[in-house]
């Protein structure tokens, strides 16, 4: 065994072995709710090893965007619909052979060129470890404001398209709507409400 | 006035083509008026601008230019461009386009009144108009080749102009036809110019003459033909289908089935003495070749004489100065091969203007007679149309060559040149040109005498109607008799005997025909005098009074001897009127040989290989194909997805894999 | 650390789209639906002085900045004039007909707008993450675009399509990104091109083109990553599909050129071969389903897929020839493609979309004119001289031969003569067929005038072509 495999590897694997099980819930799972949260197991998977990778600060925004906020609603979303899951199914077993020839064929080809014969340690050095007190906050700070603007920027704007589409693709203002005017309600004279009449007292008979 | 010249070249070029945009695309818009008034102005600037350019180059004896105005495209480093060479060959040449041209446009406001296609008519002469220009003063090959086909289009388009006509169909058909030949030995021509020389431009061929001149070339095996001359043929052939000279005459007496207007413009003044620009132009190369030199002589004095007698027996007015036309043409021709170069382009431009204003007559006869065409039916029109009539005497006079008259320069220095010319073929030419000069005087005459004079044969209705057409008619005619009578005199001395042209044509001295004759003169102040004095003394002038006495003879005082003659020698009559069977053996050996093999070769090639082998079964493996393709457009979401996947499968196993 | 503020002088184009297309944001919020009018010249205007700024401060000369992270040269300068003048165009022909439909809505014009700064972003990126952050912000434009006709189920349809397949080809551009990134040690474009060439492990290098190509190919709608292309054309508004088929391939262009001349330039060889497979297969199956397809907008869309394949046959010569011919080659497609996606929007009318062929049975007898302008326009894209369409298959095909591919370029020529087939039936249609409407075609007068324009600047390009030749030739050699 090579002697520089050390606690913080083994726990990356372990991280490693578990998010792919529960990817693979993610699209085996009968129950959609069950998938999703199985897709919550896995960010928190991920996140796991991207701490062992240093990359804390991404580790805890992974886990604040998309475990607290995107899945969440995405949750509340597969709650409210009426999903038809025999349906699905029977597409799914139907293609499953063609389907799973073409997974297992491409797995091979990836595993084949992205596997220790060229990414290995003979490759690449394994990266220096940083000291204790290196904020990778900072870092990522730094050169997201400088060097990165440019990017940093355009990502911007592409956060305000995507809030324009979605406004534009949802937002309806529906004409039936009722709605109070308050202007209207206050600026209302007594004539428009109620009408004097003069009439005959009527005796009866 | 302008600082750069070539503004003003490209104006010149650019304001005909812009008033035939207008008066085409947008003539429902602007209305006739609009519309003639649009191509007139063009092609008034375009005159205008010819004038200043004429001026600035022949008057003041500015440089030549020649420089491109736009690069069009480079390939294997062979420059293609839009380019002017103007010298005082092509200014000349320019001139007498636009002033003709601009003529005729105000004629056809008259001629074409009454027409639906009034505006069709303005947009196709003043592109007409740029199609020439662009000819003329192209300084390359290529756009030569351009606006040779360019003014072919715009004939045919109005040869055929009454499209309704199924005579108009069958010249236009003709015209496109004959015209094919000779653009396919011209397009072969400038191949080998570019095979040879390497270029188009004409500067650079001219320059490089030396190193093709001892080149020969072997077409067929153990047969040497000297490069030059082959060119030189080549090119002459192009020559000789759109400057109508035998055998590829054939359409231009067809081509009168087009409106007059037209007749004067395109079969007379200009687009058909483009092949004679055009080997004056080439004259570097054509001066290498006595081979070419003859041939072209012998090709010219053939058509000169066989084709003015034609124009004896022809009883339609326009059919008869159609073959005048032949016969010029074929003067100019035969000074071209005496090396007369000078004297062609003299004889082109007289002959612009007196023809023009021959066949504009002609056609202002036609209008009073209510097309009429036949001259049988005429007969002494001189008192209606008096300004008619005596235009139309001017432009005769001049044709003849009676002393004084710009006809009588032009053609007697031809005459003189051919007398004195030693290549092989020379003395035939000389005859011929000589005997050509009776048969002018003979049918002009004819003419002249069968329309104004004599005996009023039309018919009492049209009588009643004769009166001269309006001004716009009449206007162009006198403007036209003016040059015919003084154009010859003005410019004898410098075009034909003097140093008009500078460096823009090229002749050997032991070619120099010109300066031989001019020899005659030596001693002389002005040659045009010493010419006219010595023209009584000459063969020419008395053959050309005989012809005009004999005219007058035979319609004039003994009407009845014409028949007589015919009977006694019906042979002559019959070959004369079958127009020596040139018609006759063209449709039976080459439309019908045509014809013939055309409906072998879609018997068993196309309709047995190509479209039951090639056509349908490749059309219909497309299709099925095609279908099977299409199906695998599910429409479905995951099917795409799955493709894509299974495209990245594909590519990776295809490159990615055979590398392990 | 010290860091240098960059020059934002090269960007103003850039920053001046962006600031308009926040300002027409706001604005449009404040106009009632009747001075909408307001929000289209607004973005008229922001396009045309947007040419003003580029021609202004035009330059063939390569300038970096930010970090290196974006260039601008004459190549990005001319395909930004491009963009411009097209999505003017765009934004003119499709007016009357979102007016006619309900969606004359000022998010048209904002999407619209930052699609085109998407497109520029793409035009001048020097870096992989510029490369994709621009990408993303073309697409999700163009998603929203696709999808803003709500009602529509067709359109709602397309736009879910689009969107998926487009996460996956950036899903898989990204991959490639980073195997790139990871074997040569960099994002920026220049430095992967020195590192490149001195990878030992060819494997990893070619894995991670693949995956890059991919993207890149999707983008362009190559095959067989092209599904999405006619189903999109057709389901999208016409004013959109006119929109997604013109200006964008000039940025794909650009994408495709940027990642292998600038990125990978120096181990053309490696990538040369996919790229003609993927050449090979758009040409064979763009102009031979074309043959099958009945609704106009579908056939375009083959025919797009069949001219990328040219336009990426000028890119495998790899040379500047190359580049520069195929260059010409998408800003001529893109004037040919807007002028055909007009002629269906000008046929189409409130309530009646003309997507069949049939809808173009007689258009002679209807209106010679419009007959006459897709005439021109038809003989344009199958390639028939003189027009400019045969300029822009002359020059990638002579670039090709010029590489010693000949079997390649008559490969391409048989393809392209199946392909004139279906165009060239379409103006059978327009002339011997009997019309089955008699209906007059309204217009209005602006976009009747732009349409003429653009159908005669094809003709006249055509007739003399060096200039625009000439000119892509400068800015590629230059740069």
């Amino acid at each position: 065994m090579n002697p520089e495999i050390n606690i913080a590897q083994y726990i990356t694997y372990v991280f490693a072995a578990f998010s792919l099980a529960s990817a693979l819930m993610v699209i085996t799972a009968k129950n959609p709710v069950q998938a999703a949260l199985a897709l919550v197991l896995t960010f928190f998977l991920s996140a796991g090893i991207w701490l062992t990778l240093e990359a804390e600060f991404l580790a805890i925004t992974l886990v604040l965007v998309y475990v607290g906020a995107v899945m969440v609603l995405f949750l509340f979303v597969v709650m409210m619909l009426d999903i038809n899951m025999a349906q699905l199914r029977a597409g799914f077993i139907r293609y499953l052979p063609i389907g799973l020839l073409v997974a297992v064929l491409l797995a091979v080809l990836l595993i084949m060129v992205v596997g220790p014969a060229h990414f290995g340690l003979e490759q690449f050095a394994a990266p220096t470890r940083h000291a204790a007190d290196y904020s990778n906050v900072r870092e990522l700070g730094r050169v997201m404001y400088t060097v990165y603007v440019y990017p940093f920027e355009i990502a911007s704007v592409i956060l305000l398209v995507a809030i324009i589409a979605a406004i534009a693709l949802t937002l309806r203002r529906r004409p039936d709507t009722k709605r109070q005017d308050p202007t209207q309600q206050i600026a209302v004279k007594r004539a428009d409400r109620m009408r004097v009449v003069d009439m005959k007292a009527e005796a009866k008979k | 006035m302008f600082e750069d010249m070539q503004t003003v070249y490209i104006w010149i070029v650019l304001a005909p083509l812009i008033g035939a945009i207008i008066a085409g695309l947008f003539g429902k818009v602007v209305g006739r008026t609009g519309a003639h008034i649009a191509a007139i102005a063009g092609v008034a600037i375009a005159f205008i601008l010819s004038l200043y350019v004429f001026k600035d180059i022949v008057i003041d004896g500015a440089q030549a230019f020649n420089g491109a105005v736009y690069t069009w495209l480079v390939s294997d480093g062979v420059r293609f461009e839009v380019g002017f060479l103007i010298d005082s060959l092509s200014a000349m040449m320019m001139v007498v386009v636009t002033f003709v041209s601009l003529m005729v446009h105000i004629y056809t406001i008259g001629y074409m009144k009454d027409d639906d296609g009034y505006q069709r008519f303005f947009s196709y002469i003043a592109l007409f108009t740029f199609s020439m220009l662009m000819l003329v003063m192209s300084n390359n090959f290529l756009q030569l080749f351009f606006g040779w086909e360019a003014v072919g289009l715009v004939s045919y388009l109005l040869i055929g102009f009454w499209y309704k006509k199924p005579t108009a169909i069958y010249a236009n058909l003709k015209a496109f036809l004959v015209n094919r030949v000779g653009d396919f030995g011209f397009l072969l021509g400038i191949a080998a110019v570019l095979m040879y020389f390497g270029s188009l431009d004409y500067a650079t061929v001219f320059n490089n003459v030396d190193k093709v001149n001892n080149l020969t070339m072997s077409i067929i095996p153990n047969q040497d033909w000297s490069v030059i001359t082959v060119i030189c043929i080549l090119l002459f052939i192009g020559a000789m289908g759109k400057s109508a000279q035998i055998p590829l005459h054939v359409w231009l007496p067809d081509s009168m089935e087009g409106p007059t207007p037209i007749s004067a413009l395109i079969h007379a003044a200009t687009m058909v003495t483009a092949g004679i620009y055009m080997v004056a132009r080439m004259s570097p190369l054509f001066e290498l070749s006595t081979t070419a030199l003859s041939f072209v002589m012998v090709i010219g004095a053939t058509t000169a004489l066989f084709m003015g007698m034609l124009g004896l027996v022809q009883n339609d007015i326009k059919r008869v100065i159609a073959y005048s036309t032949l016969s010029q043409l074929g003067y100019m021709t035969v000074a071209l091969g005496a090396s007369a170069y000078g004297a062609a382009v003299f004889h082109l431009m007289t002959h612009a203007f007196f023809k023009a204003l021959l066949f504009l007559g002609a056609g202002a006869v036609i209008i009073a007679m209510h097309h009429e065409q036949d001259m049988r039916k005429m007969g002494g029109l001189r008192k209606y149309l008096p300004i008619t009539w005596f235009t139309s005497m001017i432009g005769s006079l001049a044709l003849i060559g009676t002393p004084g008259f710009a006809g009588f320069f032009s053609k007697d220095s031809i005459i003189e040149a051919v007398g004195h010319s030693t290549i092989p073929g020379a003395s035939y030419a000389y005859f011929a040109v000589l005997a050509g000069v009776f048969i002018t005087a003979l049918y002009s005459f004819r003419l002249y005498f069968m329309v104004f004079h004599g005996k009023e044969r039309m018919d009492e209705h049209t009588r009643s109607h004769l009166h001269e057409p309006s001004w716009v008619v009449t206007l162009p005619l006198i403007l036209l008799a003016i040059p015919s009578v003084v154009i010859g005199y003005l410019y004898v001395d410098s075009m034909a005997f003097g140093n008009f042209f500078g460096d823009a044509i090229f002749v050997l001295p032991q070619h120099d025909v010109l300066g031989e004759v001019a020899k005659m003169f030596a001693g002389a102040s002005s040659i045009a005098w010493a010419m006219m004095l010595h023209s009584v003394f000459t063969l020419p002038f008395w053959l050309a009074a005989s012809g005009v006495a004999t005219a007058w003879f035979l319609y004039m005082k003994r009407p009845d001897i014409p028949a007589v003659i015919q009977q006694r020698f019906s042979l002559i009559y019959t070959i004369l009127i079958n127009k020596y069977g040139f018609d006759r053996f063209n449709e039976i050996v080459f439309a019908g040989g045509s014809r013939a093999i055309g409906k072998i070769c879609w018997r068993y090639f196309d309709v047995k290989l190509i479209d039951t082998f090639v056509i349908n079964g490749s059309a219909k493996t497309v299709g099925w194909v095609s279908l099977i393709l299409r199906r695998m457009q599910t429409g479905y979401l995951y099917t795409y997805a799955f493709a894509m996947i299974v495209g990245l499968c594909g590519l990776l196993l295809i490159f990615v894999y055979p590398l392990k | 650390m010290s860091f240098e503020i960059p020059d934002v002088m090269p960007a103003l184009p850039e920053i001046f789209i962006l600031s308009m297309a926040c300002i027409i944001l706001v604005v449009d919020l404040f106009l009632s639906k009747t001075s909408r009018g307001a929000s289209y010249m607004l973005s008229q205007a922001t396009l045309i002085i947007a040419v003003l700024i580029t021609v202004a401060t035009f330059s063939e000369a390569s300038v970096l900045s930010f970090s290196d992270t974006f260039v601008r040269d004459g190549i990005a300068d001319v395909l930004k004039i491009a963009v411009y003048i097209a999505t003017f165009m765009v934004f003119l022909y499709a007016k009357d007909y979102l007016k006619d439909r309900g969606l004359f809505k000022g998010e048209f014009y904002t999407l619209g707008l930052f699609a085109v700064l998407g497109m520029m972003i793409l035009i001048s990126a020097h870096n992989f993450l510029t490369i994709y952050l621009g990408l993303e912000l073309l697409s999700l434009s163009l998603y929203a675009m696709v999808a803003l006709h709500r009602d529509s189920i067709q359109a709602s349809e397309a736009a879910m399509k689009y969107f998926v397949l487009g996460a996956i080809a950036s899903g898989m551009l990204l991959y490639g990104m980073s195997m790139i990134y990871g074997i040569t040690g960099s994002l920026d474009l220049a430095v992967i091109s020195a590192n490149a060439a001195n990878v030992s492990d060819n494997i990893v290098l070619i894995f991670g083109i693949v995956f890059l190509l991919i993207g890149v190919a999707f983008k362009l709608g190559a095959v067989p990553f092209h599904m999405w292309v006619p189903d999109v054309y057709q389901g999208a508004p016409t004013a959109v599909t006119i929109f997604i088929g013109s200006a964008p391939k000039l940025a794909a262009f650009a994408m495709l050129m940027r990642l292998l001349m600038d990125g990978l330039g120096s181990v053309s060889a490696q990538w040369q071969d996919i790229l003609i497979l993927l050449v090979l297969l758009s040409l064979a199956v763009g102009n031979i389903v074309a043959i099958a397809q009945v609704n106009i907008k579908r056939m375009l869309a083959y025919s797009t897929i069949s001219h990328i394949g040219f336009l990426m046959l000028g890119v495998v010569a790899g040379t500047e020839e190359g580049v520069s011919a195929s260059m010409f080659y998408a800003i001529t497609y893109t004037l040919m493609s807007l002028g055909g996606f007009a002629m269906i929007i000008l046929l189409s009318r409130k309530g009646f979309e003309a997507e069949k062929l049939a809808d173009f049975k007689g258009l002679n007898q209807r209106s010679p004119w419009y007959a006459f302008l897709m005439l021109i326009l038809m003989f344009s894209m199958a390639g028939v001289p003189p027009f400019l369409g045969f300029w822009a298959k002359l020059s990638v095909l002579s670039a090709v031969i010029s590489v010693d591919l000949v079997w390649l370029a008559v490969a391409s020529v048989i393809f392209s003569i199946i392909g004139a087939f279906y165009y060239l039936r379409v103006i059978k249609i327009m002339y011997f067929d009997k019309a089955e409407s008699s209906e007059p075609i309204h217009c209005s007068k602006d976009m009747s005038l732009l349409i003429s324009v653009n159908a005669f600047a094809v003709l006249l390009i055509g007739l003399f072509p060096g200039g625009l030749l000439s000119l892509c030739l400068n800015v590629v050699s230059a740069s």
